[in-house]
C-alpha cells in the first residue's frame, strides 16, 4: 500500500464520521480516593494538532492512558471519530485509527527493529493470526521498510532493539505509532532525553506528517511544543486549566506564573 | 533471523545451502540409527526422547515465545491418550468405542486441544508465576479426577492394550517402525514450531511476551493471542500424548501425575526454553538419566531409586548456573572458545 | 467490612443467606423429611466439622505460603516439602521424648532454620527473578521429597496425640433426638477441636501482628512498595528472613498437626502444596484473611463432597477455583494487580 493510497483510505474513513477526531466528556479517573484526572472535557478536530502542557502529576499521561484504553475511566465518555469507545479494549481503539507513543519506550526487546515495525503494521491489518510466513513481496514488509526509512533507522534494520541507543529507541517508538493508517496519534513526551539536533529532527518529522493525521503531544519543552501545535491545552492538578492558541498561552499571565515561571526559572 | 533478511542478499542461496553441516550430520545419524542401534535404544531411549521432547516442545513454545510457563501440557497429552483409548480400542471393551483410526485420532487431538484452550483461557487471566500456580493446580485436579472417575476414565487402573492401528500392515509398536513414527512426528512438530515462530502469529506472540501493553496499543488482541498459543501448543502436546499411550500400551492417571507434570518442566528448562531444539536435548538427557542412572547408582552402592535426587540436583544446578539451559551453556562455551581464538580484535563473534 | 456492604449489596445478601442456611442446618433439629433428603444429621455435622478442621489445617499450611508470597513474590513450591519434613521431625521428637506438645517448638525452630537457610542461601541470590526462584523451589521440592523418602521410607506414619486430647468431647449441638425424647449431643474428637482452636488463635495473632505492630507495618510496606522500604533504611533482608522463617516454621508445625489427625507418607507434600495453591488462588494471593476464607471453603467443599458425592469431590474444589479465576482472577480477597 503506498502512502497516497493510505491517505485516500483515511480521508474516506474521515468523511464518514463527524468532524471531531476525539471528544472527551467529563472524563474522571480515580486511583482509590485520589483523582488523577477530574472532569476533563476536550475536543480535538480531525487533523488538529494539539499540545498538552502541565507540570508533573498534572494528569497528562493518565489522560492518554484513558484515551487509549490502558485504563478504563471511572466516569465520563470518550468518543473516537464520533463512536463511543469508552468501554472498548485498547486494541479495538487502535484499529479505529488511534495510535500512541510511550514516555518510557515500550518496545519488543527480544525482536529486531524490522520485526518491531512489521508487528506494528500487522497489528492494524488482517492476518494477525496467520501461521504462514510473509512472502518476500508482502506489502506489509514493504510498508515496514518505508517506515524504518522515514525514521532514519534503515542501517539498524536487523539490530535487536535491546542494542539500540536511547535516541534510536525513541525514533522506533514513533515509527510504531505511524504504522497502518493513523488518524490521530498521542505522543507522550517524544522529545524527552533527546539532544538538540535530535529535537530538531523530531520537529521536522512531526511537521512533515500528512495533513489528515492529527495528534496530541505532551511536551515539557515549550520550544518544541509551541512549534508543532496549533492549539494548546494547559492541565493542572488533573483538570483543564486553560485552552488557546500557542501565542495566547505563551502570553497568558496565569500560565506564566504557574508553569513557565517555575518550569524555566 | 529477521524477516527482511532474505530480500537483501543479491544472490540468494538455495534453502538447503543455509542449513549448517552439523544438522546434516544429525539427520544422517537419526535416519540410519535403526541400522546400528539395538531395539532397546530405538524404542525405549529414542522413542521416549522424541515423545517427551514433543510434549516439552509445546511447553517451550508457550514459555519461550509466549512467556507463559504452563504446567498443563502433560495433562493435555494424557487427555489425548485417554481419548484415543476411549474412542478407539483398548482392553476395556465396556468403555472403548472402537471407532476407526481416521476418526478417533482427529477427535482425540481436537478434544485435547479444546481442553488445553479452556485451561489457557483461565490461565491467561493472570501472569508470570501465577500461571505456574494455576496450571499446576488444574493439572492436579485432572490427575485426581481421572483417578476417581470410573465411568469415563476407568479410575485408578486406566486403560491397557492401547496400541496403534496396524496401518499398511505394519506393527507400529515394533521398535523400528515406532522409532520412525516418533522421529517423523517429532521432526514435523519441530519444523512447524520453527516455521510458525517467524510467522505473524509467532512474531506477535513474541511481542506479547516482551510487552503485552504495547501489543494492545498496536491493535493486537493480547488475550486472544495467548489463548490461541495454548491451542497450538496443545495440538503438539496431544500428538506426543497419543504416541506416549501407544508406547506404554496403556494410559492411567499416573501418566499425568504431579511428578510427570514437573518432569516436563524440568526437561524443557534443562534443555533450554529459548529455542525449539532445547526440549529434545533436555528429553534425551532425562531419558538417559532415567534409563541408566539406576545402574550407575547401584555401582556406587546407592539404591537405584535415587535417580530422582540426581534429576532434581541436575535441574537445580541448571537453574542456578544457566537459566537458558544446556543450550545456553553450550553457546557460552562456544563463544568463549571463539573469543579465545581471536585475541587481536577482541570482538564478540 | 462497611465498604464491602455498600459496594456489593447483592453479594453481601447472598453470603449472609448461605451462612444463615448453614448455621440453621447445624443448630436446628432435623425433621423426618430432611433426614430423608439429606441423610442423618450426624453425618452432615461430621462432614461440616471435618471440613472446618481440614480448613484449619489448610490454613496453617497456606498462611505461611501466602505470607511468603505476599512479601517476596516468591511462589515457594517447596512449601509442601517443609510441611512433610515438619511432620516427620515431629514424629521423631514425640516418639523420642514422648511429648506431643514439645514437638511443636522443636519442629518450629528446626524448620524455621531450614527456611532461613533457603532464603539466605538460595532466594537472596536471585532476588527479583520470580520465575527462576519458582523453578528453584520446584527443583528443591524434588530433591527434598527424595531425601525424605530415603530417610523415612515409603510407609505411612501417624503421630499419636496425648491422652488428655484423645477421645471425643461433647459439643453443645444437637445431633438427633431419640424416640424416648432423649437429646443426643454431637461428640467430636477433642484433638480436632484443639487444632481448630489453635488455628483460629494463630490466624488472629497473625492478623494482629500484621495490622497492629511495627513489624507488621514493615511487612505490609514491603508488600506494597519494596523500593520504598529499602530506601527508607530498613534492613529488608531481615524482614524477609523473619517472614520466611515464620512461614516455614508454621508449615512444619502444620506437618505435626496433619500427622496427628491424618497420616504422613510420601506424596503428602504435593497434596498439601496443591491445597495451599488452591486456597490462595481462591482466597487471594498474599492475603491472610483470604487464606482463612479460602481454606474454609476448600476444606468444607472437600468434606461435604466426600460425603454426598464421593466421585466428584475433587471436581467441586476445581470448579470453585475455576469460577473464582473466571470472575475474580485476583482471588476473593486479593488486591487488584
Amino acid at each position: 500500500m503506498s502512502l497516497t493510497e493510505q491517505t485516500g483510505a483515511a480521508e474516506r474513513l474521515g468523511s464518514v464520521s463527524s468532524g471531531n477526531a476525539l471528544e472527551l466528556r467529563g472524563v474522571t479517573k480515580m486511583f482509590g480516593a485520589l483523582a488523577a484526572i477530574r472532569d476533563i472535557t476536550l475536543t480535538v478536530g480531525s487533523g488538529e494538532r494539539r499540545a498538552v502542557l502541565g507540570s508533573n502529576g498534572a494528569g497528562k499521561t493518565t489522560l492518554f492512558n484513558c484515551v487509549t484504553g490502558d485504563f478504563l475511566p471511572t466516569s465520563g465518555t470518550i468518543r473516537l471519530f464520533g463512536e463511543d469507545v469508552t468501554r472498548f479494549p485498547a486494541h479495538e481503539r487502535i484499529r479505529r485509527g488511534l495510535r500512541r507513543t510511550y514516555q518510557i519506550s515500550l518496545l519488543f526487546n527480544g525482536l529486531t527493529v524490522a520485526d518491531n515495525v512489521y508487528l506494528a503494521c500487522r497489528g492494524v491489518s488482517r492476518g494477525r493470526f496467520s501461521f504462514l510466513r510473509p512472502r518476500e513481496n508482502d506489502t506489509l514488509l514493504g510498508r515496514a521498510d518505508e517506515l524504518i526509512e522515514a525514521v532514519h533507522l534503515a542501517p539498524w534494520c536487523d539490530t535487536s532493539v535491546a542494542n539500540l541507543s536511547y535516541g534510536q529507541q525513541r525514533q522506533l517508538e514513533i515509527a510504531l505509532a505511524l504504522a497502518g493508517a493513523p488518524r490521530i496519534i498521542l505522543f507522550d513526551e517524544p522529545a524527552a532525553g533527546l539532544s538538540p539536533t535530535e529535537r530538531a529532527e523530531l520537529v521536522s518529522i512531526l511537521n512533515g506528517l500528512p495533513g489528515h493525521i492529527g495528534y496530541i503531544i505532551i511536551e515539557h519543552d515549550m520550544d518544541v511544543a509551541l512549534r508543532v501545535a496549533e492549539s494548546v491545552t494547559m492541565m493542572h492538578n488533573g483538570m483543564i486549566f486553560k485552552e488557546g492558541t500557542p501565542e495566547e498561552i505563551e502570553n497568558d499571565q496565569e500560565v506564566q506564573e504557574l508553569y513557565l515561571g517555575d518550569g524555566h526559572g | 533471523m529477521s524477516i527482511a533478511e532474505p530480500r537483501k542478499a543479491a544472490v540468494q542461496p538455495m534453502w538447503f545451502e543455509k542449513i549448517p553441516a552439523g544438522w546434516w550430520a544429525l539427520v544422517l545419524i537419526l535416519l540410519t540409527m535403526p541400522a546400528w542401534a539395538n531395539d532397546f535404544v530405538l524404542f525405549q531411549v529414542m522413542g521416549w526422547t522424541f515423545i517427551l521432547g514433543m510434549i516439552a516442545l509445546s511447553l517451550m513454545f508457550l514459555a519461550g515465545y509466549g512467556g507463559m510457563v504452563s504446567l498443563i501440557q502433560m495433562s493435555v497429552a494424557a487427555m489425548a491418550g485417554y481419548m484415543v483409548a476411549i474412542f478407539g480400542n483398548s482392553g476395556m471393551g465396556e468403555i472403548s468405542m472402537g471407532l476407526p483410526w481416521w476418526l478417533y485420532l482427529p477427535i482425540a487431538v481436537a478434544i485435547a486441544a479444546l481442553f488445553g484452550t479452556l485451561v489457557g483461557a483461565l490461565a491467561v487471566r493472570t501472569e508470570g508465576i501465577y500461571t505456574i500456580m494455576i496450571t499446576l493446580a488444574i493439572a492436579a485436579a485432572f490427575f485426581y479426577f481421572t483417578r476417581q472417575n470410573y465411568t469415563i476414565f476407568n479410575g485408578y487402573s486406566g486403560f491397557n492394550l492401547v496400541v496403534p492401528p496396524p496401518l499398511f500392515g505394519v506393527d507400529w509398536r515394533a521398535p523400528m517402525p515406532f522409532y520412525y513414527l516418533t522421529l517423523g512426528c517429532a521432526a514435523i512438530c519441530y519444523l512447524v514450531v520453527v516455521y510458525v515462530s517467524r510467522s505473524p502469529f509467532g512474531l506477535s506472540l513474541q511481542g506479547v511476551r516482551d510487552n503485552p501493553r504495547r501489543m494492545a496499543a498496536l491493535g493486537f488482541n493480547v488475550t486472544a493471542h495467548r489463548v490461541a498459543a495454548y491451542t497450538f501448543a496443545s495440538v503438539i502436546a496431544a500428538i506426543g500424548g497419543i504416541l506416549l499411550a501407544w508406547q506404554n500400551a496403556q494410559i492411567a492417571p499416573g501418566t499425568a501425575g504431579i511428578p510427570a507434570v514437573i518432569d516436563i518442566l524440568v526437561i524443557a528448562v534443562v534443555g533450554g526454553i529459548t529455542r525449539p531444539i532445547g526440549p529434545f536435548i533436555g528429553a534425551l538427557i532425562y531419558v538417559l538419566l532415567r534409563t541408566f542412572s539406576p545402574d550407575v547408582l547401584l555401582a556406587f552402592g546407592l539404591s537405584g531409586e535415587r535417580f530422582k535426587l540426581l534429576i532434581g540436583l541436575g535441574f537445580l544446578a541448571i537453574v542456578f548456573f544457566s537459566p537458558d539451559g544446556v543450550l545456553g551453556l553450550w553457546e557460552r562455551w562456544r563463544n568463549r572458545r571463539a573469543r579465545g581464538q581471536d585475541p587481536l580484535t577482541g570482538e564478540d563473534p | 467490612m462497611q465498604g464491602f456492604l455498600q459496594r456489593h449489596p447483592i453479594w453481601s445478601i447472598i453470603i449472609a443467606l448461605v451462612a444463615a442456611v448453614f448455621l440453621w442446618l447445624i443448630f436446628a433439629t432435623w425433621s423426618e423429611e430432611m433426614v430423608e433428603v439429606m441423610g442423618r444429621k450426624r453425618v452432615f455435622l461430621n462432614a461440616i466439622f471435618g471440613g472446618i478442621t481440614l480448613g484449619a489445617l489448610y490454613f496453617l499450611v497456606a498462611s505461611g505460603f501466602t505470607l511468603i508470597f505476599g512479601l517476596m513474590r516468591n511462589v515457594n513450591l517447596a512449601h509442601g516439602s517443609l510441611y512433610l519434613l515438619g511432620g516427620y521431625l515431629g514424629f521423631e521428637v514425640s516418639e523420642l521424648t514422648g511429648s506431643w506438645l514439645l514437638a511443636f517448638p522443636v519442629v518450629f525452630i528446626i524448620v524455621a532454620i531450614v527456611g532461613i537457610i533457603l532464603q539466605n542461601q538460595v532466594f537472596r541470590r536471585m532476588e527479583g527473578e520470580e520465575l527462576r526462584q519458582t523453578m528453584v523451589t520446584i527443583g528443591l521440592s524434588v530433591v527434598i521429597a527424595d531425601l525424605l523418602l530415603w530417610t523415612w521410607g515409603g510407609q505411612s506414619y501417624t503421630i499419636y496425640s496425648p491422652d488428655w486430647l484423645s477421645g471425643p468431647m461433647t459439643l453443645p449441638i444437637v445431633s438427633s433426638i431419640r424416640d424416648s425424647g432423649e437429646v443426643v449431643y454431637l461428640r467430636y474428637p477433642a484433638v480436632r477441636m484443639a487444632i481448630l482452636f489453635a488455628a483460629i488463635v494463630i490466624g488472629i495473632a497473625m492478623w494482629l501482628v500484621l495490622n497492629k505492630t511495627k513489624l507488621g507495618m514493615l511487612v505490609r510496606a514491603g508488600v506494597d512498595d519494596r523500593e520504598m522500604l529499602a530506601a527508607s533504611g530498613v534492613r529488608i533482608q531481615y524482614v524477609f528472613l523473619a517472614v520466611f522463617a515464620f512461614g516455614a516454621g508454621l508449615a512444619g508445625m502444620a506437618g505435626i498437626v496433619g500427622g496427628t489427625f491424618q497420616s504422613l507418607s510420601p506424596g503428602e507434600d504435593t497434596r498439601f502444596l496443591l491445597a495451599s495453591l488452591v486456597v490462595v488462588i481462591v482466597g487471594g494471593m498474599g492475603s491472610i484473611p483470604g487464606a482463612a476464607i479460602g481454606a474454609l471453603i476448600i476444606g468444607l467443599s472437600e468434606q461435604l463432597g466426600l460425603v454426598y458425592a464421593p466421585t466428584y469431590s475433587v471436581v467441586f474444589t476445581f470448579l470453585i477455583m475455576a469460577a473464582v479465576l473466571a470472575f475474580r482472577p485476583q482471588g476473593l480477597l486479593g488486591e487488584t494487580r
